[in-house]
C-alpha cells in the first residue's frame, strides 16, 4: 500500500455513483470512481511518481489507455471533464487518506467544476484545420494583379542581374498580396464557423505537408445538435478552389477545460 | 531526453546552423541592396552588378545545401528561429498574456 498513495486522475464525471470500471487503466490498473456531491472522480491507485518513459511506444500505450478510460466514462456517465495525462493527486500528510484527498479536492473545486460541466454538457471538441494551396492561389493573384503583370513584362526586357532584382520584387509583391488575402479568408471562415460553435480556441498553425499552408487551426466546442450544420459549412469551404478542410473529432473537450488543470497544479 | 550525437549527425547540425546564419545575413543584405536600388542612387550598371552578385550568392548557397544534403536541417533551424521570434513578438504585442504567465508560474 505504501507504493500506492497517489490517485491518477482521468477525469471528473457528472455522476454520484461509486463504481469499478475494471482493469482498463494505464498498465492495466483498476479504474474506479470516487464520488462527491453530484460528481465523481475517475481514478486508479498509483505511486506518487508521474508516469514517464523515453520509449515512444510505451508513452503512446499509456496515452491511449488514458483516452480509452475517458471514452468508456463518457459512454457510461455522459459528460466527463477530461484531465491531462499524468495528473496525480497525493496526500499532503500521513493522516489523510488518498481517497479523502480526492474528495477534498472535488469539494474545494466544486463550483468551478459545476460551471465547466455546464459548459461542456452535450458538447464535444472538434478540430478544424483549413489549408490553402499557395501555388494555385498565387497563379490566380498573378492573373488579377496589374502590378504583377507590369513587373512580369518588365522582367522580360531586362538583363540577368536586373531581372533577378525584379523577380525578387515580384515575389515580395505576390507574398504581400497573399498575406492580405489570407487575413481576409481567416476573418471570413471564422465568421462562418463561429455560429455553429459554443466556443472556439484559436490554436497555433502548424507546418503542413506537401504544397499546402495551414491557414487556421481551431479547437471548437460544438453542441451535439450543431455538428451536422458545422460539417455542412466546412464541406462548402472544402469545395472551394484551392482550399481543403481537415475536420476531426469528437474529442474530449481538453481545450475548454485546460485552465482548470493548470490552477489545480498550483493549489 | 538524451541527445544523440554521432559524427554525421553533428556535421549536419553544425553545417545546417552555419548555412542558416549565412542565409539570414544574405536576406539582410538583400533588403539593404533593394533599398539602395529603389532609392535611385545607383547607376544602371551598378544595379546590374548587384543583382548578378546576389543571384550568384543564391545559386552558390543552394548548391552547397544540395551537395551536403542539409537543405532540410537549414530549413529546420530557420523554422525554429521563426517560432522563437513569433513567440517574442506575440508576447510584446499582447501584454495581457504576461499576467497569465506569471499566475501560472506562481
Amino acid at each position: 500500500m505504501e507504493q500506492e498513495k497517489g490517485r491518477y486522475l482521468y477525469g471528473v464525471a457528472a455522476s454520484e455513483s461509486a463504481v469499478r470500471l475494471g482493469p482498463m487503466g494505464i498498465e492495466g490498473c483498476d479504474v474506479y470512481t470516487i464520488p462527491y456531491g453530484d460528481f465523481c472522480a475517475i481514478v486508479h491507485n498509483c505511486p506518487t511518481e508521474p508516469y514517464q518513459s523515453t520509449d515512444e511506444e510505451t508513452v503512446k500505450r499509456w496515452v491511449s489507455a488514458h483516452q480509452g478510460v475517458l471514452d468508456e466514462a463518457k459512454e457510461r456517465f455522459g459528460a466527463v471533464i477530461p484531465f491531462g495525462f499524468d495528473t496525480i493527486l497525493q496526500p499532503g500528510d500521513e493522516a489523510t487518506s488518498p481517497d479523502q484527498v480526492v474528495k477534498d479536492w472535488l469539494k474545494g473545486d466544486y463550483e468551478r467544476l459545476c460551471s465547466i460541466m455546464e459548459k461542456i454538457k452535450d458538447r464535444d471538441e472538434y478540430g478544424v484545420q483549413i489549408f490553402y494551396e499557395p501555388g494555385l492561389i498565387g497563379r490566380q493573384i498573378a492573373e488579377q494583379s496589374q502590378e504583377i503583370q507590369k513587373l512580369k513584362e518588365e522582367i522580360a526586357t531586362k538583363s540577368p542581374g536586373m531581372a533577378y532584382i525584379y523577380r525578387q520584387k515580384l515575389e515580395k509583391v505576390a507574398k504581400a498580396e497573399m498575406e492580405k488575402l489570407a487575413d481576409s479568408w481567416f476573418k471570413d471562415f471564422y465568421g462562418r464557423i463561429k455560429p455553429h460553435c459554443d466556443d472556439i480556441v484559436i490554436e497555433k498553425t502548424r507546418k503542413a505537408d506537401g504544397d499546402r499552408v495551414m491557414l487556421l487551426n481551431f479547437s471548437c466546442l460544438v453542441h451535439k445538435e450543431k455538428v451536422d450544420s458545422l460539417g455542412r459549412e466546412l464541406e462548402e469551404i472544402n469545395n472551394m478552389d484551392g482550399f481543403s478542410v481537415h475536420f476531426s473529432g469528437p474529442w474530449p473537450p481538453y481545450s475548454f477545460v485546460a485552465k482548470a488543470v493548470v490552477s489545480i497544479k498550483g493549489e | 531526453m538524451a541527445i544523440d550525437i554521432r559524427e554525421d549527425n553533428l556535421k549536419h547540425g553544425v553545417l545546417g546552423l552555419v548555412l542558416a546564419l549565412v542565409e539570414i545575413i544574405r536576406d539582410a543584405l538583400k533588403i539593404q541592396a533593394f533599398k539602395r536600388i529603389e532609392s535611385g542612387i545607383l547607376s544602371e550598371e551598378e544595379c546590374e552588378r548587384l543583382g548578378q552578385a546576389l543571384m550568384d550568392l543564391d545559386i552558390a548557397l543552394e548548391e552547397i545545401k544540395e551537395e551536403q544534403g542539409i537543405t532540410e536541417s537549414v530549413q529546420a533551424v530557420r523554422d525554429g528561429l521563426d517560432d522563437i521570434v513569433d513567440g517574442v513578438i506575440d508576447r510584446i504585442a499582447n501584454p495581457e498574456r504576461w499576467r497569465e504567465e506569471t499566475k501560472v508560474g506562481s
